[in-house]
């Protein structure tokens, strides 16, 4: 059964406009900075997603900014009601992506808009695609800040979608990092660079919102297909001019070309998802560009890293989040559900459990600890089920009172990391080497029932009469709220 | 000829940076004639001084994460190195 979605990012735009979560910019912006600068100020303010109709030097081109920075956009691209609450949005996440994959189907060329305008050659020039200069001091143009890059395994049929940067070095060239733990990392440096072969990529810009929380989740199911069960209905998928991957037919611009082996480019600074330009400018892996597609009147869309809340912070924390309490769930843990603080910039994971035996956090964070996603988890906060895991506030609280300074603390060290830390000194950035805490709050359960600390809250130490009384008689006692 | 700009990035301490000499270096055009080409990077065969007007182009320097510094100085690029064949 199909799920109200979106085929591309032109009906998802509308979508935002019926919803009021749109301004649509008619005067020219540029995209030197100034195009960076509103949508990093959108991103801070929880405003509503800028559509640039006019980009500086770049006519017939648009641009679409934080496309999926709020918890309610992200409502409308599942096309469930806008203010669905986080847990009703993360429980109809996890219940679409619990069942079977739904293959993608292909279409011919002729049906797929990517393909209304083909450059090659030297036509296929980056410079004539407006790339924003995002952040002032940047290493350079980054044309794919809200996007994915197609990739195929050289043994096996495995592709993957995944969100890794590219910065605009020259006319044919992109320069990006591909860690050596992620998908594409696995592929290109364990078995293209051993053979000298170039690795075809595709990167896709301007993809429906669906694609792009699907590239930006960890799951082992293949991205394409996962969009399919996001979307309740098979992708349509397009084959590239100059290799064999296919990208999805409605997408806004596809860059097409190789992986380069032999040869690295320094590449960054950038702002990043920590909120910080962190990583240092260092040689990375290199992009050739073979052919450009692209809609009429394309949009490029644009994510601005820096300060929460952006995409890439919410929705990974969103995704990472469940797949997380998807393994505590296939392990039996009584958990009561799992939330990463967008505002954590996806490094704090808050467990609820019900505290059924002792040891019981040492054993969550063990298996978030030992998971494959484990670099992006450097702090697990496991609290009881009095706590409410959405509720910063209760977190906070339960952090400060329950988690003993020390008996309460668990550290992690040599941990696998990435060179994205702003806590890690050089040497640790520079081998991606990560440490990693638990914050255990719950009470232990040895402790005699009459010790145990009483919470004192509204909820917790009125008789029941007293509650609904107060309820009752709030506003008449002159309370507006 | 008007002066042209030029930006790159340096990593190690400035002081100790080599002045007058030939080398490679990374380099990206702030002033193309194509404003659509501006930030273009290349490798190139350049002299450089911390005098802002030694050579007949600018130099922006800036640091590692990204830091610009308050002065100038000139560069001359002898030739653009081709990386790619």
């Amino acid at each position: 059964m199909a799920y109200k979605f979106y085929k591309d990012n032109r009906e998802f735009i509308e979508a935002l406009k019926a919803n009021n979560d749109l301004v649509t910019i008619e005067q020219e912006v540029d995209w030197d900075l100034e195009m960076g600068a509103i949508v990093r100020r959108v991103c801070e303010k929880k405003s509503a997603s800028p559509y640039f109709k006019r980009i500086k030097d770049y006519p017939g081109f648009e641009a679409f900014g934080a496309p999926l920075s709020t918890y309610k956009r992200l409502a409308i691209a599942m096309g469930m009601n806008p203010d669905a609450s986080v847990p009703e949005i993360s429980n109809e996440y996890v219940k679409r992506t619990t069942g079977d994959p739904i293959k993608s189907i292909l279409v011919d060329k002729k049906k797929a808009p990517c393909k209304e305008n083909i450059w090659t050659g030297k036509d296929a020039d980056l410079f004539k695609l407006p790339g924003p200069m995002v952040h002032d001091g940047d290493g350079g143009r980054y044309l794919a800040t809200w996007h994915f890059v197609v990739s195929k395994d050289l043994d096996t049929e495995f592709v993957n979608w995944g969100m890794y940067r590219q910065m605009v070095f020259d006319e044919k060239t992109m320069v990006g990092p591909v860690l050596p733990f992620s998908d594409m990392g696995k592929m290109f440096y364990g078995k293209y660079v051993p053979k000298n072969k170039p690795m075809p990529f595709a990167t896709v810009i301007g993809c429906d919102p669906l694609s792009g929380v699907a590239a930006c989740a960890p799951s082992p199911i293949p991205e394409d297909e996962f969009t399919g069960m996001l979307m309740g209905a098979p992708v349509e998928l397009v084959k590239c001019e100059t290799n064999d991957l296919y990208v999805p037919a409605y997408a806004e611009i596809i860059i097409e070309g190789e992986v380069i082996p032999g040869i690295q480019i320094d590449e960054a600074p950038f702002g990043e998802y920590t909120g910080y330009r962190t990583s240092p400018r260092e040689p990375r892996t290199v992009y050739r560009v073979t052919a450009i597609t692209f809609r009429n009147n394309p949009i490029v869309t644009v994510s601005n890293m820096g300060v929460p809340t952006d995409e890439g912070q919410l929705l990974r924390s969103f995704s990472l989040g469940l797949e997380m309490r998807k393994l505590l769930e296939s392990q039996g843990i009584p958990i009561t559900g799992v939330y990463m603080l967008p505002e954590s910039t996806h490094h704090l994971v808050v467990v609820g459990v019900r505290p059924a035996y002792s040891g019981i956090a040492s054993q969550i964070a063990n298996l978030v600890f030992g998971s494959k996603l484990s670099p992006w988890f450097t702090m697990v906060v496991v609290v009881d089920n009095e706590t409410d895991i959405y509720n910063k506030d209760e977190v906070i609280h339960a952090l400060c009172t329950k988690c003993h300074p020390i008996r309460g603390i668990r550290k992690y060290e040599q941990a696998p990391g990435t060179p994205l830390y702003p806590f890690a000194d050089p040497e640790e950035r520079k081998w991606s080497r990560g440490s990693q805490v638990l914050f255990d709050c719950t009470f232990p359960l040895s402790w005699p029932k009459s010790d145990l600390p009483i919470k004192v809250s509204f909820n917790n130490v009125y008789p029941k009469e007293v509650q609904e009384k107060v309820l009752k008689n709030w506003k008449s006692y002159g309370f507006k709220d | 000829m008007a002066q042209k700009e030029y930006d790159t990035f340096i990593l190690t301490e400035l002081s100790q940076f080599p002045e007058d000499q030939e080398m490679e270096m990374i380099v990206r055009n702030l002033m193309p004639a194509d404003r659509r080409y501006k930030y273009r990077s290349f490798y190139a065969t350049a002299m450089i001084s911390k005098s802002e007007s030694k050579y007949p182009d600018r130099l922006w320097v800036r640091l590692g994460r990204g830091q610009l510094q308050e002065k100038p100085w000139s560069i001359k690029i002898i030739k653009e190195v081709n990386k790619f064949g």
